[in-house]
């Protein structure tokens, strides 16, 4: 009995030495990680990183998906242990709080022995100010860039007997569009569900409100220009043609249009892709147009739309920061943002290599009209953030979902809205 | 006398173990040492850290600052919070007296001579087994209001986890389903363990099956429905995961299902606001620390733990 049991624990500290031993490289290679939230993209973040390990067979790179949902609560709290992976996706959303407490390494001087001014050169201002931290330094080499388009069914315009959206459109033809598609074909029209990026931040600059102001400091929901806005986009599901929010509560409005029972919705361009391949009965049904635009601004030419973009980052105190870094040098580079386009992963941040995403639609039986999202890039706005967003963006949204359930009046809500973000945006 | 005499003989005997008792103490204390490390390492220590939090603003990664009991004051002037102990607080009288009830109801069949009895037995305690999530997401679509088979049986159009005034409701029954099984498999140990002699005296004395269930099952089970019934309501009290998946934050009836553990987490990890979150934790421990000892208190009128 006691031999038994003997054997047993020399058998237990084996295995345990050699799960050990299996964490630790012993190849001699520099091992690195690399987290992404997109799954769609990991064949694309793939092949970015071979073609850097092929010149340098000396590293290894392990791609790594995490839910988006998963994700930032795992990566606060490598943060804090210190156990950050050493490169990883960074979200505007989260740049600033990350690099306003130290956690990211400053990416501003990686190009300086090549070009000093590598960055201004090949990269557009809205990219660079999406990587940087509040003291202006970039705290990642910019990733991508995206905006939203306006996806329609053709198969309902034609039933419909209505012309397919173009640049001409403004707010007044995606409702009377709407109301055609719904009388003719009892379809839903364009479905306008709660939602800032993908939703009223679009209207409301089209309008020539806004947010946030320029420096970030003060909030614009209750300008006339955005409450007019806002109140437009919010209205639209009073129409028979518009679903309301409990339906878009059970039923997400891609959802609803892949299942052809909508006839149009903001998407953002970097789902494109992911539909085409999820949905390809659908192939050819389907294509995007611009955004309509506002016929009445306040001012500018009421066309705007949303555009953020990713970063890629590092750790301020990770261990491998000198490899990290001349990894980092390659994805900012011509050929890692080329690799990135012709994976069809996203548009790359690289000005001038936009279109060589356009390559995977090429290979689908009908090509999208990819060529709006280039050009949407002329008037596009910079996704709305600054450092106390993470603090009143739940409160906003919650009380825009109040207005929409008709609980707060939309004035007295909108005027809420504006004090929470003002209160948390003054400066300090 | 006897009481002084028993300590003088037992004293030498506490101090002084012999070998073998030092030897069996040694190991009980080796034995149970890594669930107390467990428990303090994983559960004391945390909570210690919740309760220094909760007087704290989180400034971002684990750096605190201390700003006394404003968290508290902030919590009880915040509409938001009131509601989520409401919202809390209905969720458990929806689900624990239904739930406790419909399990001891099932309980009473199961022990009964039914034919299949252990494919039923396996049948209820099925919705313990699978997974919350993959249950949730089943009664997702059961409950969607334009496809789902709920409506399409009824023949009605009840948005039954948008409507606010709903929302509670079917979160309520998909509780109640996920836990009557496990609740009756616990009672039904409890019916078991009560002597047929009970039963077979008071048939020959002509009671009815009503009157033995009142004077013989109800107070030989009231030991396990008393645990049961504790279970289920700090369970109840702590209710997250489901509303979590049932509910998104786009849904206009979050704010009237939110629990109290909801707010937390959106608190804590989706705003940050850690220090605020740990209020919350603390009211809601202090809100279960209550509910238990009333119950306590209570049990001495009606469990019976005289076999």
């Amino acid at each position: 009995m006691k031999k038994l049991s003997r054997l047993l624990a020399v058998v237990l500290a084996i295995t345990l030495l050699l799960s050990m031993s299996g964490c630790g490289a012993s190849d001699g290679k520099t091992h690195l990680t690399f987290q992404i939230w997109d799954v769609a993209q990991r064949d694309g973040m793939q092949a970015i990183c071979d073609a850097y390990t092929e010149q340098h067979p000396d590293v290894v790179i392990e791609v790594q998906v995490t839910s988006w949902s998963e994700y930032w609560t795992k990566l606060e709290a490598a943060a804090e242990s210190n156990t950050m992976p050493d490169i990883f996706w960074m979200h505007t959303d989260q740049i600033l709080y990350y690099s306003d407490f130290g956690m990211l390494a400053d990416v501003t001087d990686l190009y300086d022995d090549v070009d000093p001014n590598f960055y201004p050169e090949h990269y557009s201002e809205i990219s660079l100010s999406n990587a940087s931290g509040s003291n202006g330094r970039l705290y990642g080499v910019p990733k991508d860039k995206d905006n939203i388009v306006l996806v329609y069914n053709k198969e309902m315009f034609d039933a419909a007997g209505v012309s397919y959206p173009d640049e001409t459109w403004t707010w007044d033809d995606l409702t009377s569009a709407s109301q055609q598609i719904y009388d003719k074909t009892g379809k839903y029209g364009y479905m306008a569900y709660c939602d800032e990026q993908l939703g009223y931040w679009n209207f409301v600059y089209q309008a020539g409100g806004y947010i946030l102001n320029e420096d970030g400091t003060a909030s614009g929901y209750a300008l006339p220009a955005s409450a007019d806005a806002i109140k437009f986009y919010v209205g639209l599901q009073q129409y028979d043609w518009c679903p309301t929010q409990t339906y878009f509560a059970e039923t997400s409005p891609g959802t609803a249009f892949f299942s052809e029972i909508g006839a149009m919705f903001f998407e953002g361009n970097w789902n494109l892709l992911a539909e085409l391949n999820n949905y390809p009965d659908m192939v050819g049904k389907w294509d995007i147009a611009v955004l309509p635009k506002c016929p009445n601004p306040a001012s500018g030419d009421g066309r705007a739309t949303i555009s953020n973009g990713l970063c890629y980052a590092t750790a301020a105190r990770g261990k491998n920061l000198e490899v990290v870094k001349d990894v980092l040098r390659f994805f900012g580079s011509e050929e890692g943002q080329r690799i990135q386009g012709l994976s069809g992963a996203a548009i790359p941040a690289y000005l001038g290599l936009e279109e060589t995403w356009s390559t995977v639609f090429e290979t689908f039986d009908y090509m999208l009209d990819v060529q709006v999202c280039y050009d949407q890039f002329d008037y596009c706005v910079q996704y709305v953030n600054n450092a106390s967003r993470p603090k009143w963006k739940s409160t906003v949204s919650d009380e825009l979902l109040k207005i929409y359930s008709g609980e707060v009046d939309i004035e007295e809500g909108l005027a809420y809205m504006q004090q929470v973000a003002d209160t948390a945006s003054a400066p300090k | 006398m006897t009481a002084t005499t028993t300590k003088t003989v037992r004293r030498p005997n506490a101090r002084r173990l012999s070998r073998a008792a030092r030897t069996e103490r040694n190991w009980a204390l080796i034995m149970v040492a890594p669930t107390i490390l467990g428990l303090l390492i994983l559960n004391v220590w945390p909570f210690l850290q919740t309760i220094y939090a909760s007087f704290c603003n989180h400034l971002g990664f684990g750096y605190y600052e201390f700003t006394g009991l404003d968290n508290y004051i902030n919590m009880f002037k915040s509409a938001d919070f009131w509601k989520a102990t409401w919202n809390t607080v209905y969720f458990c009288i929806l689900t624990v007296p239904i739930g406790v009830f419909l399990a001891l109801l099932v309980a009473i069949l199961l022990n009964s001579k039914v034919k299949f009895k252990s494919g039923f037995r396996t049948v209820f305690f099925l919705p313990m087994v699978c997974a919350p999530a993959a249950v949730t997401m089943v009664w997702r679509w059961i409950f969607n209001s334009e496809y789902g088979i709920l409506n399409q049986i009824l023949g009605t159009h009840i948005n039954w986890i948008t409507n606010p005034n709903v929302a509670m409701i079917s979160c309520a029954i998909v509780a109640i389903w996920s836990a009557i099984g496990y609740d009756a498999v616990l009672l039904l140990s409890g019916l078991q363990n009560i002597s047929k002699s009970y039963y077979e005296a008071a048939s020959l004395d002509g009671a009815s099956k009503v009157t033995q269930f009142f004077h013989i099952t109800l107070p030989m089970v009231s030991p396990t429905l008393f645990v049961v019934l504790i279970m289920r309501l700090m369970a109840s009290l702590k209710v997250y995961d489901l509303i979590y998946m049932m509910v998104e934050d786009t849904n206009p009836a979050l704010t009237s299902v939110q629990s109290l553990i909801y707010l937390f987490y959106r608190e804590s990890f989706v705003a940050g606001n850690r220090g605020y979150g740990s209020a919350i934790a603390v009211w809601t421990v202090l809100l279960i620390g209550i509910v238990t000892v009333v119950q306590f208190i209570g049990q001495k009128k009606w469990v019976n733990y005289d076999v």
